[in-house]
């Protein structure tokens, strides 16, 4: 990093108050399958490289995929031109919270590397998942994907901070669409948005059992054709590990970032109903939901080593015992909520401006098994596997639509019902939750495609959710 | 004109180096500075230059793709090779009869001086005109500003070659009143001229602080309601996706299925995939270097398309539309320019025909994946939210959730102004889309902000 160095020691000549450089290089590969044959290999490597600058109170980013040197020397002077500019119009005091200098590396682990797995091999995983799912009539595709991801990364900042890190993820899923008539049914495993995603290597792949699972899915795609729609009316809900990950992500995640309270992402991904004075006093929940963000989470896609502002991976709560304690900060918001940050500002590459991002935001595990929550239920319904998802402009008003509901009658699972929705108001909600499943039924979910930022950034988080129940939810 | 040379250059080198028995490439190179406020102070403000190049190279009909921003020498050999190696790994595209043998070279401008050479100062100060607005109004501003110039060059193999220079204009602006009343604007254009930003910013103040205190609130059930343009685009972009696309129709989800020629929305609609209009966002080819042609998909109600790349096309037995937006992406064709014809309305003369309506500026997080076949969809309002009685604008409303079939919706089309307006996406780098405000009877308001 010596260049780097040398262009840090320039930037504090000219007279920032901060500055800090990063580079990635991005790899992702991508084998997509589609009817029994392979509709696309694709792979892209992007190099980045970006300067952040803080003059006065002004900030200015400049970046450039040209990583050369001669690029990040044009780049550090842009920032200075675009903080210039930042100044024009009006400026608002900047403070950043303090971290310490840190010279370091991190890596995640993987067994066996994504990269080193031979193309064939990952085309005849797919296959042999996805062929034996054809064939009947009412199944029009069926689609598989496995994907692997690297970003190298490094960070140095005027501050003394020099870190190299190096995140190894991989991801697989298979999809089936039934159509009978106007009924289009979507059925997937692990999950939508193309399967499951960890920080690990092919292991995951044998273990996500696309083959052992995809004959259930097809039978349960052909049965939604016909079964009777969801009801409308208010429930007793189970919501499945999968589904509920989801709504962690849309209905916490969202909403304790920071710099959306604040107002700073109001103009595209809206602002946030938890505002700071609600900060230890609001009931986000009832007593047995407890949210925390935890960026050590080993295998997790949202984990790292430290943040894009040199800030150490930590775990916090967001909401404990059912209030509202802590949001997702950076270093300069997290002085307007007297705290320090808490490390979660990141960004998709270098050439990104780093914001607040989530890390892996869960819902910890309360007692006992699915099939005891069942028992305990008289009426109600069980809905798992995300189809649709909205929410408003402050995370309150949602609506999520499910792959696939079952009535749950007298504590025993009844028949599957089609196209089940639900909705709510995001405190009313997480109040009415009156059971919380155990570690048994947690899992961590990988989701890497988390939209926010303009131009728009797409970050790779996870969620852990057990399965839970909510009283009285809104369906249809 | 350095990045138009650079993404030529780029483009040439990969179909030299590139073997296989065919292969095409295309490369983009940008740059663009965008500005971001809030609170009236803008916090976030970036300059970037970015380039890409997608080489695909074909081997006995199987594909391989490789894509990367290193565009010298060494960078496009090794995407090259890449390609290459996938092609030899993968299995032949079923049905796929190989890349387009010839394209003219279309005409067209997508591009603007002024844009390109706009500074981020000068971005600044005409932000600073309109926080200046906001202290006299009483009124905080958030949104964005960018400018991008740049280039796209495409070619394959036979010899089709094209390349065009372009820039686009973008600002989104939300002037935040008292408690929760806020307003927006927004504009796209390939030139800077054609965006009046003090204008933008006294449209977003108005519906800010119009009927300040006169707030109201409404039960769920079916409403007329006025959508404006920034609502219409949300829409367009899911049934781009949902409808439209090769993808969506060969798998056979998409609406269009089975209904060609059948009259599937209202005699009064009419949407088409328009990159050839010089107002609206003209650029000419696609990114398999196919001119573009103007494309219709719903026409006066009827059920055309859909949109397709060169694979899908083969595959489905029809004549490519030049709709490719990657090369080999999933979507397998989509429309980056959806605009939607116009009336003979004005905004005035729609709410002044509407006894009992809402008024909507703009929409939030759609979601069109609940049935496809209808186009049933979800989302809140945002940023302008008003009760119409008797031909009159009355009360402002909180955001409202709703749940509306767009085919149902669509058959339903009380009026449409003349002026159309263009909005742009943030997925979008080449287009937008482009249309009037619409009156809609019996939209099914389903919930609220908060309750």
């Amino acid at each position: 990093m010596d260049f780097e160095d040398r262009i840090l020691r320039d930037l504090v000549r000219r007279g920032v108050r901060y500055a800090d450089i990063r580079r990635t290089v991005t790899e992702n590969e991508r084998v997509h399958v589609r009817n029994g044959s392979v509709e696309s290999i694709a792979s892209a490597l992007e190099r980045a490289v970006g300067v952040r600058v803080l003059v006065g109170n002004g900030w200015g980013f400049a970046a450039d995929t040209d990583d050369s040197d001669e690029a990040l020397k044009r780049a550090a002077l842009r920032a200075l031109e675009v903080a210039a500019a930042s100044h024009i119009a009006a400026s608002a005091p900047v403070t950043l919270s303090e971290t310490d200098a840190v010279k370091g590396s991190w890596s995640s682990q993987w067994e066996i590397d994504p990269f080193s797995v031979p193309i064939d091999r990952k085309i005849d995983h797919l296959l042999a998942a996805t062929e034996p799912l054809r064939g009947d009539a009412r199944i029009h595709q069926v689609t598989g994907e496995i994907s692997s991801y690297r970003q190298r990364k490094e960070f140095a900042s005027t501050e003394g901070s020099r870190i190299e890190q190096t995140t190894t993820e991989m991801g697989a899923g298979i999809e089936l669409l039934a159509i009978s008539g106007s009924e289009v049914q979507r059925r997937t495993w692990p999950n939508p948005f193309g399967g499951d995603y960890q920080a690990r290597g092919w292991e995951l792949i044998d273990e996500l059992d696309l083959a052992g699972n995809g004959p259930r899915i097809r039978d349960e795609a052909i049965g939604l054709l016909t079964a009777p729609k969801a009801p409308s009316g208010r429930f007793d809900l189970i919501i499945g590990s999968s589904q509920l990950a989801l709504q962690v992500h849309e209905s916490c995640g969202h909403p304790v970032e920071l710099d959306r309270a604040l107002g700073t992402e109001i103009s595209l991904a809206g602002g946030s109903f938890l505002q700071p004075g609600m900060l230890g006093s609001f009931r986000y929940g009832s007593p047995l939901v407890n949210l925390t963000a935890d960026a050590t989470i080993p295998r997790a896609i949202g984990s790292f080593g430290w943040d894009d502002e040199g800030v150490p991976a930590q775990r916090f709560h967001l909401v404990k015992d059912g209030l509202f304690v802590n949001y997702l900060t950076g270093r300069d918001t997290a002085p307007v909520v007297r705290g320090s940050s808490n490390g979660t500002v990141r960004a998709e590459t270098a050439n990104r401006i780093p914001m607040i991002r989530m890390t892996n935001i869960s819902l910890e595990p309360g007692e006992g098994t699915l099939e005891e929550l069942i028992a305990d239920t008289r009426h109600g319904i069980l809905v798992d596997t995300n189809r649709a998802w909205s929410i408003d402009d402050v995370r309150l008003n949602f609506q999520f639509g499910c792959e696939i509901a079952w009535e749950i009658v007298e504590g025993k699972i009844g028949g599957m019902l089609r196209n089940p929705m639900y909705t709510g108001s995001t405190p009313d909600f997480w109040r009415s939750c009156d059971a919380v499943a155990g570690p048994g039924t947690w899992r961590v979910w990988g989701l890497p495609n988390c939209g926010k930022g303009d131009p728009m950034q797409t970050m790779r988080v996870a969620h852990g959710a057990p399965a839970a129940r909510f009283r009285q939810v809104e369906m249809g | 004109m350095k990045d138009l040379a650079a993404a030529e250059k780029a483009v040439e080198m990969a179909l030299e180096i590139s073997s296989g028995d065919e292969a095409d490439a295309v490369c983009m190179v940008t740059d663009r500075s965008l500005s971001r406020f809030a609170s009236s102070v803008i916090h976030q403000n970036m300059a970037e230059r970015a380039a890409s190049l997608t080489i695909r190279v074909f081997e006995r009909g199987s594909a391989g793709v490789a894509t990367t921003s290193s565009i010298d020498k060494a960078g496009i050999e090794a995407a090259a090779a890449l390609a290459l190696d996938l092609a030899r790994r993968s299995q032949p595209i079923p049905d796929f009869r190989g890349l387009h043998r010839s394209a003219s070279r279309p005409a067209g401008n997508a591009w603007d001086e002024a844009t390109a050479r706009m500074t981020p100062a000068e971005k600044a100060e005409s932000l600073r005109d309109v926080f200046e607005r906001g202290r006299r109004d009483n009124l905080l501003f958030a949104g964005s500003f960018s400018t991008t110039s740049g280039a796209l060059a495409a070619g394959n193999s036979h010899g089709v070659r094209q390349s065009a220079p372009l820039t686009a204009a973008d600002i989104s602006l939300i002037a935040l009143g008292r408690g929760s009343a806020s307003g927006y604007a927004t504009a796209m254009s390939r030139r800077i001229a054609e965006i009046d930003v003090p204008a933008l910013a006294a449209a977003a103040s108005m519906k800010a602080t119009m009927l300040e205190g006169k707030e109201e609130t409404l039960e769920p059930g079916t409403w007329t309601v006025i959508l404006e343009p920034a609502a219409i685009t949300e829409v367009l972009d899911w049934l781009n996706n949902i409808a439209f696309s090769g993808q969506s129709f060969e798998d056979g989800s998409s609406l269009l299925v089975g209904n060609a020629g059948r009259r599937i929305m209202g005699e009064n609609l009419t949407i088409e995939d328009d990159a050839v209009d010089p107002s609206f966002l003209p650029f000419p080819f696609d990114l398999e270097g196919l001119p573009k042609r103007k494309i219709a998909l719903i026409e006066k109600g009827v059920a055309r398309g859909p949109l397709t790349d060169k694979v899908a096309a083969d595959r489905l037995g029809i004549e490519p539309t030049a709709s490719a937006a990657s090369l080999g992406g999933q979507e397998r064709g989509m429309g980056l320019h959806l605009s939607m014809s116009g009336g003979d309305e004005t905004l005035e003369s729609l709410i002044a025909g509407t006894e009992r309506g809402i008024w909507v500026t703009r929409f939030h997080y759609l979601n069109g994946l609940l049935d496809p076949k209808t186009a049933l969809m979800t989302g809140m309002t945002r940023d302008g939210t008003f009760l119409i009685r008797n031909g009159s604008v009355v009360a402002r409303l909180p955001n409202l959730r709703w749940t509306q079939s767009m085919v149902e919706a669509f058959s339903a089309i009380e009026g449409l102004t003349r002026e159309r307006r263009i909005v742009g996406s943030y997925w979008n780098p080449l287009g937008g889309t482009r249309s009037p405000a619409v009156k809609i009877a019996n939209w099914k308001i389903s919930g609220r902000s908060g309750g």
